[in-house]
């Protein structure tokens, strides 16, 4: 039997290095003091962004099955389909024109009556197409990561909306990637508007089967199955008028005062490949006129508490 | 490698460069996207336990640490969570190496499957303290599809060890 068959090296008698058990507990305190500082603080974002930056590369490599997989699917797909799908999009096309062409006529009204009214012009909602490299396999959460990043110009909190309505908000921003925060997820939480009533309520995500929560709403509320649920405007993150949810079940309780309401999401997060991602509206926040600073200078809280009272993630939360 | 193994064969050194290899390969299983789903086996999971069992040595508990924050970094977890999780498999595999071998594969992959069982219920209880949602009893599938891997690991990662010590013309390999 030739030489280097076996493993001739015994392992060393004293050299051996610090136990299993230290070590296992020097890496699990390690860890545990990691996921405080993940949860509770931001200490841990520059490891974050560092690990991210080595991770991006092979992330992308990894998508690329995936990808490889959509495009023999769309080769093998027949020239049927495809044709169903540009007649579908044809004539989705023409429904958005007739739209967009009022939508022209009715903007030039408004800056008009606007102008009559001496109002300031309303804010435009600025954009960035993302494509969506994969669901995050994290069983606990819902999330989606973009291939676009801080480079790209994707801020923190912007909301992430696709052709149906509003999908979620970005809640980790990387050099070359971010990550988006399902409507589903129990963290997330928007403010809405309800389009037949015109009551303003905030919805919450994590009611299970991927539905939102309407929470309190009193039992008595003028809530009806079906209604539609759009963005206020007022939170300074979400443009107006964006449809966030339609109300999918109403259950009103006699021994609780608060009725159950379950929210379906307008947009439905299977299948989408290519999301928008907008410029928060605090972002473009006009400048307050001179005589309101000074009147500031007297109530020095009067922005932090506005700022207090936008809607913003925990800053680097999970 | 003085002991007699249960399969009676002497394996040759690991290399390693292969030990390095499988575990960028597991990992880039477990970077693939298949979406959210709670069943899913974690291959990484998978090779480091193996590794910890078959080299001591060399791949235990800093390895798992991590390719764990790694993890965490790419599921968008908790971090840290993985690396908990890891570095406890990483020990576990550690302490049981000596006994383990002894069994044959089906008796390896049952004594093997309450670890992976812990190393799920580890990460669960930690996410649930951290205040997130319960993903489903489907989660508990994951183990069970780690545990069916170990023979398949066995079979693909001891290959290399299991060639002839003397290859000629006849047997190349």
């Amino acid at each position: 039997m030739p030489l280097g068959t076996l493993e001739r090296t015994p392992p060393p008698f004293f050299r051996q290095g610090p136990s299993a058990a230290t070590r296992l507990a020097f890496f699990a305190a390690l860890a545990v003091f990691l996921m405080v500082a993940d949860a509770r603080f931001t200490v841990a974002v520059p490891l974050r962004q560092a690990l991210a930056a080595v991770l991006t590369p092979l992330q992308s490599l990894a998508a690329l099955p995936a990808q490889w997989l959509f495009a023999g699917a769309g080769y093998f797909e027949g020239l049927a389909a495809a044709q169903r799908a540009e007649h579908e999009a044809r004539e989705a096309l023409v429904r958005q024109s007739q739209g967009a062409q009022r939508a022209v006529q009715l903007d030039r009204d408004n800056a008009t009556l606007r102008a009559l009214l001496d109002l300031g012009p309303a804010l435009p909602v600025r954009s960035l197409a993302a494509e969506v490299m994969y669901e995050a396999a994290d069983p606990f959460t819902h999330k989606w990561i973009l291939d676009r990043g801080s480079r790209h110009g994707v801020l923190l909190g912007a909301p992430v909306v696709d052709a149906a309505g509003v999908l979620g908000q970005v809640t980790r921003v990387y050099a070359q990637t971010s990550e988006v925060t399902l409507l589903a997820d129990r963290d997330a939480a928007i403010p809405v508007l309800n389009t037949r009533t015109s009551q303003r309520a905030a919805a919450f995500g994590g009611a299970g089967g991927g539905l939102m929560e309407l929470r309190f709403t009193s039992a008595n509320a003028d809530v009806r199955v079906g209604d539609a649920l759009v963005t206020g405007g007022l939170d300074g993150v979400y443009p107006a008028g964006l449809p966030v949810a339609t109300v999918h079940t109403v259950e009103r309780r006699a021994e609780s005062g608060f009725a159950l309401v379950t929210l379906q999401t307008a947009a439905s997060p299977d299948g989408v490949r290519f999301v928008l991602v907008l410029e928060p509206m605090h972002v473009q926040r006009p400048e307050l006129p001179a005589s309101a600073v000074q009147e500031g200078r007297d109530a020095p809280d009067t922005r932090e508490r506005r700022d207090a009272a936008i809607n913003r993630p925990r800053s680097g939360g999970r | 490698m003085i002991m007699p193994r249960s399969d009676a064969q002497l394996l040759l050194p690991a290399r390693p460069l292969f030990i390095i290899a499988s575990l960028l390969v597991a990992f880039a299983l477990n970077l693939l996207p298949f979406g959210r789903q709670p069943a899913m086996p974690d291959w990484l999971a998978v090779v480091i336990v193996f590794w910890g069992v078959h080299q001591p040595r060399r791949v235990g508990i800093g390895w798992g640490f991590l390719f764990g924050l790694l993890m965490d970094v790419h599921q968008a977890a908790l971090l840290g969570q993985h690396a908990l999780a890891y570095a406890l498999l990483g020990f576990v595999a550690i302490s049981m190496h000596r006994r383990l071998l002894w069994f044959g594969l089906a008796g390896q992959a049952a004594q093997i499957l309450p670890l992976f069982v812990a190393a799920h219920v580890l990460q669960l209880v930690v996410r649930l303290v951290a205040g997130d949602a319960f993903p489903g009893w489907s989660f508990l599938l994951a183990p069970l599809f780690e545990a069916a891997l170990w023979p398949l690991a066995t079979l693909v990662l001891l290959a290399p060890q299991r060639r002839a010590p003397d290859p000629d013309e006849n047997r190349p390999l």
